[in-house]
């Protein structure tokens, strides 16, 4: 006899994890919960999405303070406490994974802490021996950051979830890999004082995103950032008492820099072997990938995995759509992930998101389109904020004129693309979007300005008629 | 029985104090199970707190700002305790084969020890109907009605009928609104009921029909599987992905496992709305390849207004049901008619000496009662004429039961009530029963149960004149007799021409059911049952 047995057992209380689990509760089935952690929630809530946006709440507070110096609305320098940062920071954190709690008892979800392993194909083991019997499973153990080898063992080096542990404040803090995870915490670092340097491989920063989107971005960080070195290696490290000697190989890198904190974001790698998904027959790659199919269903058809295990991108509102899925067929639905497009959102300042087709994968994959892009500059609600770096971008079908991508630079950018998200997946057009009434003055308006400028109708700017 | 319960705030999980925040009832709201009360927030959100049952509010005793705790009484309820009544059982029949089963709605707990007091009066059996839209609320709060006057008037995807109470006394509270759904036991209103009103026979009757229930009801026939060449395709995952569908019709089509790619779009820029995928999969499962309509070329469309003056006025509620049904029936049968005539000379004859003494019995005798006695023993003759081709179009349904169906023109348009085993009846009972589904159709009270399971039609124009004309099979039945005005005519019959009324008959058929020669021998039997008086007027054994 099993010490535990469920109908389904998730394993991960991440974002895709819970709402699995919360999902197949609502649906009847008899739902057992399994978190390695204390508490739920997984990175997202505990040491990613949520605290991070909570630095960057207070990173953008103090940006906007002192932008308003120049317009007649001075503060004086201000104070930061660390440590009382920190506190705040993990009571946001405690209340979501307290509210999280709180919803799967509501909801009659158990919770079992520990890790757990396959025995079979219909029973786990857990750390503490205990084992436990499922009908069915969702394998939602998401990723942990990489380190890259061969660096020393110092507490100065951390990976992102070391990096919102924010005392003490470093001096000089060195960023390893310009992906959106590095840039997010360079902008807290940055805002609090803090001496950034940037470090990354390939030629450019968040590689892979189109180059116009990082233009306003980088206007804004080059001058407040001490270093930002692309197409550069780092070589070695060293712990000294003075700091972490970092030594580069790259044309724009000095040879030697000396940094009192480094973090290691260089990416992040998928749980998919860590818990002998073989012993049930399941395949994972090398790499911890996880296959499945529009079910979500891996190659055993009652073992079902979700999230940052499966391919495609790293995101939370991946994994809790895919859970929502998975959870609906292991209750017997016939769902399928049919999503379209999942944006993605770089909670930098300013911020940069971008949702369905980019120009780069456009021409990577030889697709005809047609742009419309709107300068911030033209947008009263942009100026009245000062800041008019951003702009919005809007690709096209040619034949159809229906909104393939679209992307958006600027404060609260993440906020608006969900329009464009929605109107790829009802595939709007442009009139669609042009005809709606979008409210004024909003920065909402410039996806309508978009529209018009490519149906011909815009009148806030002045296009030269291409047609 | 009505009783008063408290109204205690539930088990709020960790929170203990909460403050009221909003009252979303006052004293005497009628108020459902789960209709929120009063709005209470915690520091983390704020949540209703919902009524137990349904009930009338009788005393709130938090105001807003108030403190409250789980386990807190917060108000008294007055609820109706088990003393639901179903108004007017109907019974439903449900022609299965050849045998007839009389279903007989449960009835509820707490019917047989009716009494007057506080009682909820719900929906009646529908028959196949649920979800049946209330389109007149015809009582109010305060209204003092009698047993059997109207509540409200539903409207089915037949036809409108008005839900009568079951007992007499003071509305108390209206339970619903127009456009409310209901369905079988749906509360309408509660009501302070008058004296007891112990409808004994009804009990009897209804006992007695479950009885016969159990001991006849067979199992329903299984619905056989659809033929291999009726499944949905597969999905093209390629195709599906790039569908000009919104992601709720893709739920749909994955739940009903359509390929998008197949379906063509009505909406907006070809967009595919959710009718468009449900009208596919009955396209499919009824064995067309396409929506009916889908390839028609359009009639053209024409600014009238531009030629003169024009009112515009909406079709009736019965045209806009019946039109597309009559465009089904002519799109998907190949229709033929039959024309002849009939003498029915000596029926007339006979119809004129019955007639007196048929009034007397408040029967109007009409020649369509002739029509229809006549047109029974035909189908007992030709039996295809009565019979039905199976949806996967391979298979003929032959029915062992006749129920006559007959045009009836009625100020919201055509309806065609349903004489039941016509065969079992003579021409006076078919005269009789003639005479009261037709007033019913004028006053539009005709239930969805006298308007089903006609196996064969007959419309008769004759009254308003006419010499012949060509109706429509109403489908899935395979055929339909027209009858047009009778007149004198010179007929000859051997050395001279004889005055003889003649009654002009138009058969229409299907013709993938019956061919021109089984169709012309229907005829010229029916020709000869109306010539034939003795055995039409004979009683039925």
């Amino acid at each position: 006899m099993a010490d535990h047995s469920a109908q389904l057992v998730v394993i991960g209380a991440g974002p895709g994890g819970y709402t699995a689990a919360f999902r197949a509760a609502d649906l009847g089935l008899d739902v057992l919960l399994v978190e390695r952690w204390d508490t739920l929630g997984g990175v997202c809530l505990n040491v990613g999405c949520i605290p991070s946006k909570a630095l960057l709440h207070a990173a953008k507070v103090i940006d906007d303070a002192e932008a308003m110096a120049e317009h007649g609305v001075e503060f004086g320098k201000p104070k930061i406490d660390a440590l009382k940062l920190r506190d705040w920071k993990n009571k946001v954190v405690g209340t979501l994974t307290g509210g999280l709690k709180q919803l799967a008892k509501q909801r009659k979800v158990r919770v079992v802490h520990g890790s757990a392993r396959f025995a079979s194909e219909n029973t786990l083991q857990l750390d503490n021996g205990e084992t436990i019997a499922f009908e069915k499973c969702i394998i939602a153990v998401g990723s942990e950051p990489l380190m890259l080898p061969g660096l020393p063992d110092d507490p100065r080096i951390v990976d992102s979830s070391g990096a919102l542990e924010l005392h003490p404040l470093p001096k000089r803090l060195l960023v390893v890999g310009g992906g959106i995870i590095g840039l997010e915490m360079a902008c807290v670092y940055s805002a609090l004082g803090v001496d950034v340097s940037v470090v990354e491989l390939t030629d450019t920063l968040m590689p892979g995103t189109d180059a116009d989107l990082l233009r306003p971005f980088l206007k804004i960080v080059k001058p407040r950032y001490a270093a930002i070195m692309t197409s550069t290696k780092v070589t070695g490290m060293r712990a000294t008492v003075p700091g972490i000697e970092v030594s580069f190989e790259g044309k724009d890198a000095p040879s030697i820099g000396v940094y009192d904190r480094v973090l290691v974001a260089v990416g992040r790698r998928p749980n998919g072997d860590q818990l002998d998904v073989e012993n049930a027959g399941v395949n994972v790659s090398d790499r911890g990938v996880i296959e499945v199919d529009n079910q979500m269903r891996t190659n055993v058809s009652h073992i079902f995995a979700i999230g940052d295990v499966v391919p495609g991108p790293m995101l939370a509102h991946k994994a809790t759509h895919e859970a929502k899925v998975a959870a609906e067929v292991a209750a017997g639905e016939k769902s399928y992930f049919d999503a379209r497009t999942i944006p993605s959102v770089a909670y930098t300042d300013p911020e940069i998101a971008w949702v369905g087709l980019t120009e780069t994968e456009a021409k990577a994959q030889g697709i005809d389109y047609d742009k419309s892009k709107i300068p911030w500059a033209a947008s009263g609600r942009a100026l009245a904020i000062g800041r008019s770096e951003g702009f919005t971008k809007l690709l096209w079908d040619k034949e159809t004129s229906r909104v393939l991508g679209g992307a958006i630079v600027g404060p609260n950018a993440g906020d608006l693309i969900a329009e464009i998200g929605l109107a790829i997946e009802m595939g709007a057009d442009a009139a669609d979007i042009g005809l709606t009434v979008h409210p004024h003055p909003t920065l909402s308006e410039t996806v309508a300005f978009a529209a018009e400028a490519y149906e011909g109708t815009l009148t806030d700017l002045y296009m030269p008629k291409k047609r | 029985m009505a009783a008063t319960i408290d109204i205690i705030v539930p088990d709020l999980g960790d929170f203990d104090e909460v403050e009221v925040i909003e009252l979303l009832v006052s004293v005497g709201d009628s108020v459902a199970r789960e209709d929120g009360l009063i709005t209470v927030e915690t520091d983390k959100a704020a949540m209703d707190i919902p009524s137990p049952e349904n009930g009338v509010v009788e005393s709130l005793s938090v105001a807003i700002g108030d403190m409250v705790s789980s386990g807190a009484v917060i108000g008294k309820l007055k609820v109706e305790v088990s003393d639901t009544v179903v108004i007017a059982p109907a019974l439903h029949y449900e022609p299965t084969g050849d045998t007839t089963v009389l279903a007989v709605p449960a009835r509820p707990e707490g019917q047989a020890q009716r009494s007057g007091g506080v009682q909820t009066l719900v929906v009646p059996d529908l028959g196949d109907f649920s979800e049946v839209e209330v389109i007149e609320v015809l009582i109010s709060n305060g209204d003092r009605i009698k047993t059997e006057d109207p509540l409200v008037t539903i409207e089915t995807d037949k036809a409108a009928m008005d839900v009568p109470a079951i007992v007499g006394g003071r509305i108390e509270s209206v339970l619903v609104k127009v456009g409310d759904k209901v369905s079988e036991g749906s509360s309408l209103a509660i009501i302070e009921a008058d004296a007891p009103a112990a409808p004994v026979e009804e009990v009897t009757v209804d006992d007695a029909a479950r009885a016969e229930t159990v001991q006849q009801a067979p199992a329903p026939a299984k619905q056989p599987a659809p033929a291999a060449a009726n499944e949905l395709p597969t999905i093209n995952e390629a195709g599906f992905s790039s569908a000009h569908a919104s992601p709720s019709v893709r739920k749909l089509a994955r739940e009903l496992g359509v390929d998008l790619v197949q379906v063509k779009g009505s909406g907006a820029k070809n967009r595919i709305l959710h009718d468009d995928v449900k009208a596919f999969v009955k396209a499919i499962l009824t064995g067309q390849a396409s929506a009916p309509g889908g390839g028609l070329p359009k009639t053209p469309s024409v600014d009238f207004s531009k030629f003169g003056e024009i009112d515009v006025q909406p079709l009736t509620r019965i045209q806009k049901i019946s039109g597309p049904r009559l465009q089904a029936s002519w799109i998907n049968l190949p229709h033929v008619t039959q024309h002849d005539l009939a003498d029915i000379t000596d029926m007339e004859t006979k119809r004129q000496e019955l007639k007196g003494a048929a009034k007397e019995r408040g029967i109007s005798l009409t020649p369509l009662a002739f029509v229809i006695k006549a047109v029974v023993s035909a189908l007992q003759e030709y039996p295809k004429v009565n019979s039905s081709l199976s949806d996967d179009g391979k298979n003929l349904v032959f029915k062992k039961y006749i129920h006559i169906g007959f045009a009836a023109d009625t100020e919201q348009g055509l309806m065609v009530p349903v004489i039941r085993d016509a065969d079992q009846k003579d021409v006076y009972e078919l005269a009789a029963e003639l005479g009261e589904l037709s007033a019913l159709a004028r006053d539009g009270k005709l239930k969805s149960d006298q308007l089903q399971g006609a196996t064969f039609t007959v419309s008769s124009l004759g009254g308003i004149g006419g010499t012949a004309f060509t109706p429509i099979v109403n489908a899935p039945e395979v055929a339909i007799l027209g009858v047009s005005r009778s007149s004198m005519q010179p007929v000859w019959n051997g050395s001279e021409f004889d005055p003889r009324l003649m009654l002009p008959l138009s058969l229409s058929y299907d013709h993938r059911v019956v061919d021109g020669a089984a169709a012309v021998r229907f005829t010229t039997f029916l020709g000869k049952a109306l010539a034939d008086v003795d055995t039409l007027v004979q009683a039925t054994p």
